[in-house]
């Protein structure tokens, strides 16, 4: 069942945490995190909830925002490949993106125009139908591969990176780029304080008083390859895609289920397809959400199927960043490996019982060269990456 | 797992404005029968009235009880009872279905339950935003239902990819099989024509009745709406007890026009579905093929091409062509075969054309053997 092992060649990233991957470690590793009310947007909601926005970042007007994030993460991951757009057109390169909301043929304003009984303006809807995020990184490099905008919610970005892999693995193209990218608009803010899962203070994922998710946006994008790629271009594997798991819960759309059996499912996949063995994982990059849910059901499989292995979520820093945060978090999971320490756990302070493990409270050094990426996402998808050092 | 093992077609549910299940598709395809209702779409100018292929899925109810539809949108209830008549027709054992894989392909995704929470807010404030109506607006929401509703824990994907979405989506289910993934894949396509997508189509196309579509008319745009859902249940040959055909390859990229690899000889399906610009592009690429196209019969939608790979699978099994639909296509410039006519070869392919000049490509193949001989009675 188990695959080749994945060559990651480049990695790119933006969130509020910073707009490319080493500015984005740095305040990982310093502790930094600056949650604040939505800037981008106005909401009639009386209590702001925080969420981490990529504040700076402006996306050109005929692209959508999230686009624009993949744009700007895929000419990172490309850059730091050494790829140029030569040998790029020299291979058969395909595109895996995954998102919620960039595929989604529905825009405030334009709803609001046509509910209002007037003619509203289309230029939001060619907007969106320009804006595939797997066709706008394929247009921008003039990739001839195959191409997929993935939607399973907030483990889209995992899924994307896994399903990439299974592409080069077939033979279907030599390389790829994937990853995940989401926007953070009203619709999404007001739609998750609606289901009562946000906090309205900075999230504290796995703390025993925490009360719900801060959303963020950004992008992540990785340059996949093959051995011949790599082989016949010079170029070197920064990292390993060595596994990839996925499963569903089948039980609820927005709570995942009690038992874990889905995550279990996945953990279990990922690491037979990547030929690891439990003990040999150094560090879990969790899904730590921070809503009460999510972090007990997480947190108990990670103390049933990897006692003792140190994890941790980033959430903190970059808020939940839904269709992109598993490929957010596969790069910091890569990167974390190469330097071989991970961040703290920002947010958590109080051990819960319920749950029985506690994540890293500080910059840890780990040791090992394997580590796993997980996404629990509503739905009931549970997905899991497991990289490997080069 | 042989790496080069075929994946073969054991069970299709179909849903769309020709009926409901296979005989009803079969029966439209045979009699190259189709008759478009209408839909009502409130515009700024008052109430227009459009053609429209509409499904119906109040056959639901024979595998869904009443009460558990309750909170579950029109997008969803397409995609379950495509699933289900699928599973049926297939006549997979519920003891199965906790290890299907499942793969949903939708180019715009539940529109209805989206608009529905947009107006949640718009019309009462931010604070009375519907929850149900945002848990389910959610892209991956029907494949979630499906897999509550059937238990199914395999592995479970979403793609939203507009007109690739089903090729894409189909490449992904034959991954899944090959690599060991999932014994099965309940592979679905689905679309709804939501008020908020009827409007812009409305906006988007050339207004005007034009019925019948006849999508091999390349000079006039005659698209009409639809929406439904068509599922396919994949299984490795070594797994499966019956089947159709063989889902040989599915495909997406995006060389020039001269670059498609279009298999020869065989029929091609086009995804042609009435749509002026995409017409000519249909026609450059199919220059002196043998072609069928049957959308007149479900409509202009992304999933489409699930029900040319449905239409195909029923021409592969038995062996001669159904007539093309929306009869005016003598300046083509391609052979389209008459009705009764021999499959002409061992494969179909459904070609799909998308913007940006990228195409999908879905390549069905003839069973031989047992598989093959287990008949499957249209």
């Amino acid at each position: 069942m188990s695959g080749a092992p994945i060559a990651i060649t480049g990695m790119g990233c933006i969130c509020a945490a910073g707009g490319n991957l080493s500015d984005s470690m740095e305040a990982l590793l310093r502790g930094e995190r600056h949650p604040a009310p939505p800037m981008r947007f106005a909401s009639d909601h009386p209590i702001p909830h925080p969420v981490f926005e990529a504040v700076g970042f402006e996306e050109p007007p005929d692209l959508l925002r999230t686009s624009a994030f993949a744009l700007h993460a895929a000419r990172e991951a490309v850059a730091d490949a050494g790829l140029d757009r030569k040998t790029l057109g020299s291979l058969r390169v395909g595109v895996c993106v995954g998102t919620t909301v960039g595929a989604v043929m529905s825009e405030e304003t334009f709803c609001r125009g046509y509910l209002a009984g007037g003619v509203p303006d289309m230029a939001p809807i060619h907007r969106i139908l320009r804006s595939n995020p797997a066709d706008v990184i394929a247009r921008e490099f003039d990739l001839s591969g195959p191409r997929q905008t993935v939607v399973t919610a907030c483990s889209s970005g995992t899924d994307a990176v896994g399903i990439a892999g299974s592409w080069i693995r077939a033979g279907l193209c030599d390389a790829a780029i994937a990853g995940g990218a989401d926007e953070l608009g009203r619709i999404t803010y007001i739609g998750f304080i609606s289901l009562m899962i946000t906090d309205d203070s900075p999230c504290k994922p796995f703390d025993r008083h925490r009360k719900g998710l801060n959303l963020g946006e950004g992008a992540a994008m990785l340059v996949l390859a093959s051995e011949r790629v790599l082989r016949r271009s010079g170029i070197r594997a920064r990292s390993f895609l060595l596994g990839y798991g996925s499963a569903s819960d089948a039980y609820h759309l927005t709570a995942p289920r009690p038992d874990g059996a889905g995550l279990r499912s996945a953990i279990t996949e990922a690491l037979a397809t990547g030929g690891v063995s439990s003990a040999s994982v150094a560090f879990v990059n969790a899904h730590g959400t921070g809503t009460p849910d999510n972090d007990r059901v997480e947190g108990r499989v990670l103390h049933d199927i990897l006692p003792g292995v140190p994890f941790l979520s980033t959430k903190g820093y970059t808020g939940h960043t839904l269709g992109a945060a598993g490929a957010i978090e596969a790069v910091f999971t890569a990167a974390c490996l190469e330097i071989g320490k991970i961040p703290a756990n920002a947010g958590f302070e109080t051990p819960d019982p319920e749950i029985g493990v506690t994540p890293v409270r500080e910059v840890t050094t780990v040791e090992g060269t394997v580590a796993l990426s997980e996404s629990l996402a509503f739905g009931g998808n549970n997905s899991v990456v497991v990289l490997g050092k080069a | 797992m042989n790496g080069t093992e075929r994946i073969v077609i054991e069970g299709i549910g179909v849903v769309g404005g020709f009926g409901c299940g296979i005989s009803d598709l079969s029966r439209a395809l045979t009699e190259a029968a189709f008759s478009p209702g209408t839909f009502d779409l409130s515009t700024g100018s008052g109430t227009v009235r459009i053609p429209a292929f509409q499904a119906d899925d109040s056959r639901l109810v024979e595998f869904i009880p009443v009460r558990t539809l309750r909170r579950i949108d029109r997008f969803s209830r397409l995609a379950l009872l495509g699933s289900h008549l699928a599973l049926a027709d297939a006549e997979l054992p519920e003891a199965e279905r906790s290890r299907l894989g499942i793969i949903i392909a939708s180019g715009y995704g539940p529109t209805g339950i989206t608009y529905a929470f947009l107006k949640s807010f718009i019309n009462d404030g931010d604070i009375c935003a519907s929850p149900t109506y945002f848990a389910n607006s959610v892209h991956n929401s029907a494949a979630a239902h499906i897999s509550i509703q059937l238990g199914a824990m395999g592995p479970n994907l979403t793609v939203t990819h507009f007109h690739l979405s089903v090729p894409s989506a189909l490449a992904t289910a034959r991954l899944w099989l090959a690599e060991g993934k999932a014994q099965r894949v309940l592979f679905g396509a689905v679309d709804e024509l939501s008020e908020l997508i009827g409007y812009v189509r409305y906006r988007t196309r050339d207004a005007g009745p034009a019925v019948p579509m006849t999508p091999l008319r390349t000079e006039m745009e005659t698209s009409i709406p639809g929406e439904g859902a068509a599922f396919l249940l994949l299984a490795r040959e070594s797994a499966a007890r019956c089947g159709y055909c063989a889902l040989d390859a599915s495909t997406t990229g995006c060389p020039p026009i001269s670059g498609i690899p279009l298999p020869e000889p065989g029929l091609l399906v086009l995804g042609a579905d009435g749509c002026r610009e995409s017409g000519r592009r249909y026609a450059a690429v199919a220059q002196n093929a043998r072609v069928a196209c049957y959308t007149p019969l479900y409509g202009s939608m992304p999933a489409g091409p699930a029900f040319d790979a449905a239409a195909a699978a029923l021409m592969l099994k038995g062996g001669r062509v159904f007539p093309s639909p929306g009869a005016d296509f003598r300046d083509f410039p391609a052979t389209v075969p008459a009705g009764g006519d021999p499959v002409g070869g061992d494969r179909i392919s459904c070609l799909t054309l998308a913007g940006d000049e990228a195409y999908g490509l879905t390549t069905l193949g003839k069973l031989s053997g047992t598989t093959g001989e287990c008949a499957k009675e249209e």
